[in-house]
């Protein structure tokens, strides 16, 4: 039963390959229209992943409230020890952000300032792939750079570079498996306060790691208790969530891209459709004397659905292999307000749209199947 | 008894109706014919007398209005779409005017087609197919594909691909109206040896009475109805 499937899909494989410039012409399609599908449901994840909340979560984000960008929120750097003391808080760390570009951009470069000798404890996930910590932590003007940014940027450990008139030199490439890590730049508080106007002793917002997932709301009710009659009063909240509001316009924006997905998905669908039924309406004559010479109509049926199969199968692992390959070689960082959501492929979604792709090719290919199957012998003879 | 063993197509009243529109065209009225084991016989007949349709009767690939048909021993109404395709692969071989042979498949691979579906290792299929196709003179072809073959080539892969199944019956519809002289000599030549040294029975319609000549009967058909004439 298995091997005589096999040999019906062989020939379909043959009348796919023996009609080159057809099935080309197919592939192209197909492989168009799922380098967009892939591309969309990349972005769609990597803003999933980014700002749904999981239960493994233990972020909090504290920003100045009613602030939504980086140069207009400011926080008096004591408030950490403040923050510290609140139960439920494992770590706090102080961050100054600086990035080149506020407003909604595709290139966004964002330096986070922290205290040199804190970050490993603050987040001990991080890992140095290239180059090395000390060095970072000897050098006043040293950055770790995430490797995302770094494969956009071309760096290397050793290399200057400048953004938002801010100059570091890496000293070490990180990865992190918080995408938001990977697509930043970490420098010494210090220095950034430096270069930055608002100087010593302010930072933009305080990073916080609490015990459980459970304390992620009480933790931020207290913060934001403690300092509101304050000058500079907070607004805590978990990381996930932080992102999706101060990023919103982006994730609408985004959101409306699962339509162009979508459409590449339905334009798959009639490609490959109306070519496996070009093919039947072209081989009524051929599949009659298949079924003359001992092909019984499932079998002929089957033959047109492997074809279809196969072109989505082979058109989708070419588009979105290509689009994955496009977007490991340059990766996109989509910022908005001085949050970064970086387009990072995954295998899963490739496999996912391979998977789509030849479910399509089936459903396209269902129709025309039955068209060749049913059609009785002796009238296709005639045509 | 002996008698009932000996006949290989047993067609009693059989009648069929085509539908076109609100009209109904009856190409065959209770037709009654006896085709022995190992025969060769011939049909002729003007342009629509329901030749075709008597073939594609006998070949299992149309079904009859009314009547009985029995071929091979198989009584051929009684079988469903899927087994009645199954035993074409097996017992009758089909041979075009045209030769319908799959255009992008080599001779080869046409003439295995029949036995993809069966339970044969790719070997054994390999080794049937080269020896088909030896027989019909063509083993230095094999790999060639119908665009690079002549008709007379092309015709002779088709009986290749009828006969691969080893069937014991052939039907052949004008195998030779399409050939020139020498091709159509050649095939019919064919088809006489295996009638002759292979024991195959063959039913054939042609226009040509020289055709019609290597048959050991031949039968006219007017009408839907039989005017039976002695062959050579
Ligand atoms: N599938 C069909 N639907 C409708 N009418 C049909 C069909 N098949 C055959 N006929 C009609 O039945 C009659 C006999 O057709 P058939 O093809 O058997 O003739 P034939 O003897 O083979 O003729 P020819 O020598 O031209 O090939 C014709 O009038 C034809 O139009
Ligand atoms: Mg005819």
């Amino acid at each position: 039963m298995f091997a005589k499937g096999l040999r019906l899909m062989l020939l379909a494989a043959k009348q796919l390959v023996r009609h080159k410039v057809r099935t080309v012409l197919t592939l192209c399609g197909v492989a168009s229209g799922m380098f967009l599908y892939t591309a969309v449901q990349t972005m769609q994840h990597s803003l999933d992943k980014a700002t749904r909340m999981r239960a493994a979560d233990t972020t909090l984000v504290v920003y100045r409230e009613n602030r939504f960008c980086p140069e207009t929120s400011r926080l008096p750097e004591f408030y950490e020890e403040e923050i510290r003391r609140i139960p439920g808080v494992r770590e706090v760390i102080p961050i100054k952000v600086t990035v080149n570009n506020c407003g909604a951009s595709l290139d966004v470069i964002t330096f986070r300032g922290v205290p040199q000798n804190r970050l490993a404890r603050y987040a001990p996930e991080i890992k140095i792939v290239d180059g090395a910590y000390e060095k970072w932590l000897t050098r006043d003007d040293g950055a770790l750079v995430g490797k995302q940014l770094a494969t956009r940027r071309g760096l290397q450990p050793g290399d200057a570079f400048e953004a938002a008139g801010v100059r570091v030199v890496v000293c070490g490439i990180i990865d992190s498996p918080l995408p938001q890590d990977n697509s930043v730049a970490y420098v010494h508080l210090a220095f950034l306060q430096q270069a930055s106007r608002h100087g010593l002793g302010v930072v933009t917002q305080f990073n916080v790691r609490v015990n459980a997932s459970e304390d992620l709301n009480p933790v931020a009710a207290a913060i934001d208790a403690r300092f509101r009659s304050e000058t500079d009063p907070t607004i805590t909240q978990p990381e996930k969530a932080f992102l999706a509001q101060t990023a919103g316009e982006l994730i609408d924006l985004i959101g409306f891209t699962r339509w162009i997905g979508l459409g590449a998905v339905l334009a798959v669908l009639g490609l490959i459709g109306n070519a496996v039924l070009l093919v039947v309406r072209g081989r009524v004559c051929e599949n009659a004397v298949l079924q003359t010479v001992g092909f019984p109509g499932t079998a002929v049926g089957f033959v047109v659905l492997c074809e279809g199969v196969l072109l989505g199968l082979f058109g989708s692992g070419i588009g979105a292999g290509l689009a994955t390959a496009f977007l490991v070689w340059r990766p996109f960082t989509f910022g908005n307000e001085g949050q970064t959501i970086a387009l990072v492929p995954d295998a899963s979604l490739f496999v996912n749209g391979v998977g789509l792709a030849l479910l399509l090719g089936m459903l396209a290919s269902l129709w025309p199947a039955w068209v060749a199957m049913r059609k009785p012998i002796v009238e296709s003879l005639r045509t | 008894m002996n008698d009932h063993d000996d006949i290989l197509i047993r067609c009693h009243e059989l009648t069929k109706h085509y539908r076109r529109g609100d009209r109904t065209v009856t190409p065959l009225q209770a037709l009654d014919l006896l085709v022995s084991r190992g025969e060769y016989l011939a049909l002729m007949g003007p342009s629509g007398s329901g030749k075709t349709t008597l073939l594609n009767l006998v070949a299992g690939i149309d079904s009859p209005s009314e009547g009985k048909l029995e071929v091979c021993g198989q009584d051929l109404t009684q079988l469903s779409r899927g087994r009645l395709a199954r035993w074409r692969a097996h017992h009758v071989g089909y041979i075009f005017q045209l030769y319908h042979l799959v255009p992008v498949l080599t001779a080869f691979e046409n003439v295995e087609l029949p036995l993809l579906l069966d339970d044969l290792s790719r070997r054994e299929r390999r080794e049937r197919v080269e020896s088909t196709l030896a027989l019909v003179g063509l083993d230095d072809r094999m790999h060639h594909f119908p665009r690079e073959l002549s008709g007379g080539q092309e015709q002779r892969v088709a009986i290749a691909r009828a006969l691969v199944g080893s069937p014991e019956l052939l039907v052949a519809d004008e195998p030779t109206g399409d050939l020139d002289r020498e091709a159509a000599d050649a095939v019919l030549g064919l088809l006489r040896s295996l009638s002759r040294e292979y024991g195959k029975t063959i039913v054939m319609v042609t226009h040509d009475p020289r055709a019609a000549q290597a048959a050991d009967r031949i039968l006219h058909l007017e009408k839907g109805r039989l005017l039976e004439q002695e062959g050579a």
